[in-house]
């Protein structure tokens, strides 16, 4: 039993059937990156996975427990689907922070939401809420944005914009942290700072699924290499091999046309 | 030269002779038309919001119907919505049930007054609601969002700081608009104003006091603007 596990995932929009039997699964600790050309599925992947979409077909497993399965007809309450989804965090290529908060609160808002759920919240509210803005004191370091925390998002470029995203993410120790170009929406000399982020969260063997048109990236840190086209994965293996030997000719067109 | 100089002071002699009681007289009309613009906030601004909700139905006949109504109150003149507002019920239903004197025409100036708002508002939180991007929803809900966390906490200061700007315009255009209501004979501002030309408190023929009733919504709508103007600055340490 795979640590996470995608079994048969399709989705369509409209007469468009955007993935079409996805396969997929992976260790913990280990890193992926998903390539392949625009248009090929990525993103609706990334949503499927992590509940902005819902698959027509298929099912996602952590751990063995299902998260998602399509064919379950039992109605989950509200609640219980928000759990399920809390198993992935997602970074999107636009940040999507929340203009109106400062770094910091960015980072607290949904902890501290989802701390007022806790059984004995009112008890220990103090030590609840002081446990949460050290978590995030200590995530802001590890991104290297102390000095931010009192900034808002505007007042940051774009890198350093990427970067909260992933501190924010990062706050709801999600088992599964997926990225969807990360550093497509930046300026090439901004792409470094989040490359580097991503490279730390690696060596500390957090799960990460990352959609990314960084071939040089993907080939260094990743443990295995996912190309997707056509809504299916269509080869996949540990990175060396994938990109000195691809087999399928789509993969050998689509290297091609990509710089290393 | 000389005569033009001397009508000039006697004009003005004869202003600061009528003065007080032409300024207790607009006073009081003002106070009208100030409970009208209140009122009219009052009620335009959460009936705005459920309009605003309506026209963005999924369920389609409702959204439909909603869009109509709003199409009508937007497109056609407030001063016929008031008469008709007021005169329908009295000469076609043969029952006002505004009832009579100043407070029916109150009522039935409110009541036209909200339901006109109510639509231009709805447009404008329609637009607020649509600027705020889709990501902000989608990020609220990967975080474990409820759907009312993500309305509150993180849209409703986006749609705010959008819409302030055009409800200014439009709460300033308000303020003017209650003049309106003189077309029932409402005894707002404009009203009290007027009375003076026919014969009021001991004064007739003039028309200064009609005229000097615009000083009242200059100040009026200039405290607003100054008012709006800092509630704008107050939310522009983020930009959306
Ligand atoms: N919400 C949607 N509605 C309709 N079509 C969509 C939607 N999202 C994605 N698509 C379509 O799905 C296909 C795959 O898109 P996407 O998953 O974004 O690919 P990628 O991320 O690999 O570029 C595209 O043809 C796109 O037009
Ligand atoms: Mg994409």
């Amino acid at each position: 039993m795979a640590y996470f596990e995608v079994n048969g995932v399709s989705k369509s929009f409209g007469s468009n059937r955007v993935l079409r039997g996805v396969d997929f699964s992976m260790e913990k600790g280990e890193v992926v990156s998903i390539i392949g050309s625009s248009g090929s599925g990525k993103t609706t992947l990334l949503r499927c996975i992590t509940q902005l979409e819902q698959a027509d077909e298929g099912r996602i497993l952590v751990e063995g427990e299902p998260v998602f399965d399509a064919a379950e007809t039992k109605r989950l309450s509200k609640e219980e689907k928000r759990r399920r989804q809390l198993n992935f965090g997602l970074v999107f290529q636009q940040f999507n922070l929340f203009p109106q908060y400062s770094v910091l609160d960015n980072l607290m808002l949904a902890p501290r939401l989802r701390a007022k759920k806790e059984p004995d919240f009112s008890k220990r509210r103090e030590e609840l809420l002081a446990e949460i803005k050290e978590k995030a004191r200590a995530i802001l370091e590890q991104v290297g944005l102390t000095e931010k925390a009192k900034q808002y998002p505007c007042e940051l470029s774009g890198g350093q914009q990427q970067r909260v995203a992933i501190a924010r993410a990062l706050m709801l120790s999600p088992k599964i942290l997926c990225f969807d170009e990360p550093t497509s929406a930046l300026d090439p000399e901004l792409t470094g700072e989040v490359l580097q982020v991503l490279k730390n969260l690696a060596k500390e063997h957090i799960t990460m699924m990352i959609v990314t048109h960084e071939m040089k990236f993907a080939r260094e840190v990743s443990d295995k290499v996912v190309f997707m086209a056509d809504g299916v994965i269509a080869e996949e293996g540990d990175p060396e091999t994938l990109f000195q030997n691809p087999r399928s000719p789509r993969l050998k067109a689509f290297l091609a046309n990509t710089t290393l | 030269m000389a005569e033009f100089w001397s009508s000039l002071v006697a004009f003005f002699e004869r202003l600061s002779g009528q003065f007080p009681i032409v300024f207790q007289a607009l006073n009081s009309g003002f106070l009208q038309t100030l409970k009208l613009f209140a009122v009219t906030l009052l009620g335009a601004i959460p009936l705005g919001l459920i309009i605003a909700f309506g026209s963005m139905s999924r369920f389609a006949p409702l959204k439909g119907l909603t869009r109509f109504v709003v199409w009508i109150v937007r497109g056609s003149p407030l001063m016929i919505q008031l008469l008709i507002v007021y005169y329908f019920p009295g000469m076609v239903l043969k029952n006002n049930w505004w009832g009579s004197g100043e407070t029916g025409r109150f009522l039935a100036a409110s009541f036209a007054f909200i339901i006109n708002y109510a639509c231009y508002f709805s447009e404008i939180y329609r637009s607020g609601i649509q600027a705020v991007p889709v990501g902000q929803q989608e990020a609220g809900q990967v975080l474990g969002l409820t759907g009312g966390q993500i309305f509150f906490r993180v849209k409703l200061l986006q749609m705010i700081k959008h819409i302030v700007p055009p409800m200014t315009n439009e709460i300033i255009t308000l303020v003017k608009d209650t003049s309106l209501a003189r077309i029932i004979a409402l005894q707002e501002v404009i009203w009290a104003g007027q009375a003076f030309m026919k014969g009021r408190s001991g004064i007739s023929g003039e028309l200064w006091p009609l005229f000097f009733t615009a000083v009242y919504y200059l100040v009026f709508s200039g405290l607003l603007t100054v008012l709006f103007s800092r509630l704008e600055k107050k939310l522009s340490y983020f930009r959306t």
